[in-house]
């Protein structure tokens, strides 16, 4: 099992400004699982529980002279702390700068190696930062998990295939940080929030306890998928009573989720995406948030990067 | 309660406000822990919010209808009704967007006796509650603040400068004596208990800092420290910010009146409907006052 790369310099901006700080908030642990063409984040998709976050990339948005090797169909998993990862990638971008303004290519490269670390009678194995810099060369050896059996890869595979189903029905979120502002006040009101998206184009979000129903409605948004128009007669109704005439008449779906789980999802706009959407699973499996990348520039969609979050949903008995 | 007949009757009470922000600094000022019950009380001349604890401490935030964009009452008598205070005002939070000037709709009753609060200022992202209200448990009414004398005994104090030096008598202990004298005129603060703390206020020394000043004979008077931190724990900062003072007053029996005044304005340009009215808007202050009484009457020293 080898793996050595050079991380390009976008692909250290990525990491370090953007991604990183997002799955860092998404849990402190997840799975690394490299392929011969992607690199992929995992959050919570072995266990259950838990808000499921897929962070891939192509290996030319993150790394140079890519090379990867296992028997396993060149497939290598394991689990990391993100936070230690943030912390190295960090430090080898301030190395890396002491060099100034000049080219910066092939200084900073990653492999897999089994060490001995002091006091250790058994070689455990690191992923591991070599960055030179102007004066000095640096050595940062970052602990993972032992690699994941070829069974457990392949679960992990069968995993992320199954959290690939598109929803039918998305809605873009108008103003990410609006809406983050607002669900970050809703915490103190209640735990679990009912959402429900309309082919409409209505995204409604309702906390409800036995002292307080507080929610926001969101109207005339973009809809991505099957639409429908929303019918006149509703337009002067309350939220509360337009979505549950949409969920009637089978034109739009509503599932509970906690307040914390999906404070969490927007807390991946640190990645800077250019926009998101929500939709619900089939059967309301789950509530899902797609973000967007636009190639820089451009309003086009970067193929090369792709981040998105599954809310596990609550049974209505317990809402 | 017959509900069809209040149905079709107008709400007692639907006002609208500029500025959630200032509403939400102005109750939050008087939360001085995290579950509290509050009486809210309507008027034609506005809303009272009261809040109190155990028989010695009473808050009240005064709601003028001048701080409403609009206000209109339609009930007969003064409609009074109780809800949590801790989940009215992170409701309420849950309306101001930063930056945005936010405009919210708040009615009473519901058709289940709620209050409605609903965002007015977008068409196509709205935000609205409803908080369930109960029958308000009877006020002790026995704040009855009465002046000591002829003359007040009053001094108002910046209300940072005052905030901290409650602060700082956190260390002494449990409770503390203010003291006014006429000569030299001044007040004090003394905490006594794991040590002494004595906190002076001379108001010729600096008349930044203490403002006002009426006393024509001394008095002292002990509070719990706690009450007297309730009075100044939650001064929000926008109070902090505009430098405003806070005026104590001294009534019969020792009980203390503490009031801040909390600005409710923008901090932008004033409403655009105010001024094509060829209307000044009232400064848009509301007043928040609290009663705490003392801890032990001390008859020989006043009236």
């Amino acid at each position: 099992m080898k793996f050595k790369a050079f991380l390009t310099e976008n692909g250290v901006n990525l990491l370090e400004k953007r991604f990183l700080p997002a799955l860092e908030k998404m849990g402190k642990i997840c799975h690394l699982y490299l392929t011969k063409d992607h690199a992929i984040f995992l959050h919570n998709l072995l266990n259950g529980d838990g808000i499921q976050c897929i962070a891939q990339f192509r290996k030319e948005a993150l790394f140079d002279d890519y090379r990867i090797s296992s028997q396993n169909d060149d497939r290598v998993a394991f689990a990391i702390d993100i936070s230690l990862l943030h912390r190295a990638v960090r430090s080898s971008v301030s190395i890396c700068s002491e060099f100034g303004g000049g080219p910066t290519a092939n200084r900073l490269q990653i492999k897999l190696v089994k060490k001995l670390p002091p006091n250790c009678t058994q070689a455990l194995p690191f992923l591991t930062f070599e960055t030179k810099g102007y004066k000095s060369a640096v050595i940062q050896d970052v602990p993972i998990s032992k690699p994941l059996s070829r069974a457990q890869v392949l679960e992990l595979q069968s995993a992320l295939d199954m959290a690939q189903d598109m929803p039918q029905t998305l809605v873009q979120v108008p103003d990410l940080n609006q809406l983050q502002n607002f669900v970050d006040r809703l915490k103190h009101v209640g735990d679990v929030l009912n959402v429900s998206i309309s082919k409409y184009g209505d995204l409604h979000i309702q906390i409800s306890t036995t002292l307080i129903t507080l929610g926001a409605e969101f109207q005339k948004l973009l809809v991505v998928g099957e639409q429908a128009n929303g019918p006149a007669e509703d337009q002067n109704l309350s939220a509360q009573t337009r979505s549950a005439r949409a969920i009637s008449r089978g034109e739009a779906q509503s599932v509970l989720v906690t307040v914390r789980h999906f404070a969490k999802s927007l807390q991946c706009h640190l990645a800077k995406p250019d926009c998101a959407f929500y939709g619900i699973g089939s059967q309301g499996a789950c509530l899902t948030v797609i973000f967007q990348f636009f190639i820089p520039g451009s309003r086009q969609n970067d193929k090369s990067i792709s981040l998105h979050c599954r809310l596990p949903v609550l049974d209505p008995g317990e809402g | 309660m017959s509900s069809s007949a209040m149905e079709t009757e107008a709400p007692d009470l639907v006002c609208q406000l500029e500025n959630v922000q200032g509403l939400v600094d102005a109750l939050s000022s008087v939360r001085w822990k995290r579950h509290q019950d509050a009486v809210l009380e309507l008027s034609e001349h506005g809303i009272v919010l009261i809040v109190e604890e155990t028989g010695c401490l009473q808050a009240k935030v005064y709601l003028k209808r001048e701080l409403f964009l609009s206000y209109e009452y339609n009930a007969q008598g003064r409609p009074r009704f109780g809800v949590s205070l801790s989940l009215f005002v992170d409701c309420l939070n849950t309306f101001s967007v930063p930056g945005h000037s936010s405009m919210i709709r708040i009615q009473y009753p519901g058709p289940d006796m709620q209050v409605l609060l609903k965002s007015v200022d977008s068409l196509d992202a709205s935000i609205y509650a409803e908080i369930r209200t109960r029958i308000p448990d009877t006020i002790s009414w026995d704040y009855n603040f009465q002046p000591a004398g002829t003359t007040p005994l009053s001094f108002t104090v910046k209300s940072a400068a005052l905030k901290e030096a409650i602060e700082d008598l956190e260390w002494p202990g449990s409770s503390i004596q203010i003291t006014l004298q006429p000569s030299p005129p001044s007040v004090t603060f003394k905490g006594e208990g794991h040590g002494d703390l004595q906190i002076d206020f001379m108001y010729y020394v600096n008349t930044d800092l203490l403002a006002a000043f009426h006393c024509d004979h001394q008095v002292s008077y002990k509070y719990k420290y706690k009450f007297l931190r309730a009075t100044t724990s939650n001064i929000p900062s926008s109070v902090i910010k505009d430098n405003r003072g806070s005026k104590f007053t001294v009534g019969r029996g020792g009980m203390l009146k503490v009031q801040h005044l909390v600005s409710i304005a923008k901090q932008s340009i004033p409403h655009s409907l105010m001024d094509s009215a060829g209307y000044q808007p009232p400064s848009r202050i509301a007043f928040v006052e609290f009663f705490v009484k003392p801890e032990e009457i001390d008859d020989s020293r006043n009236d």
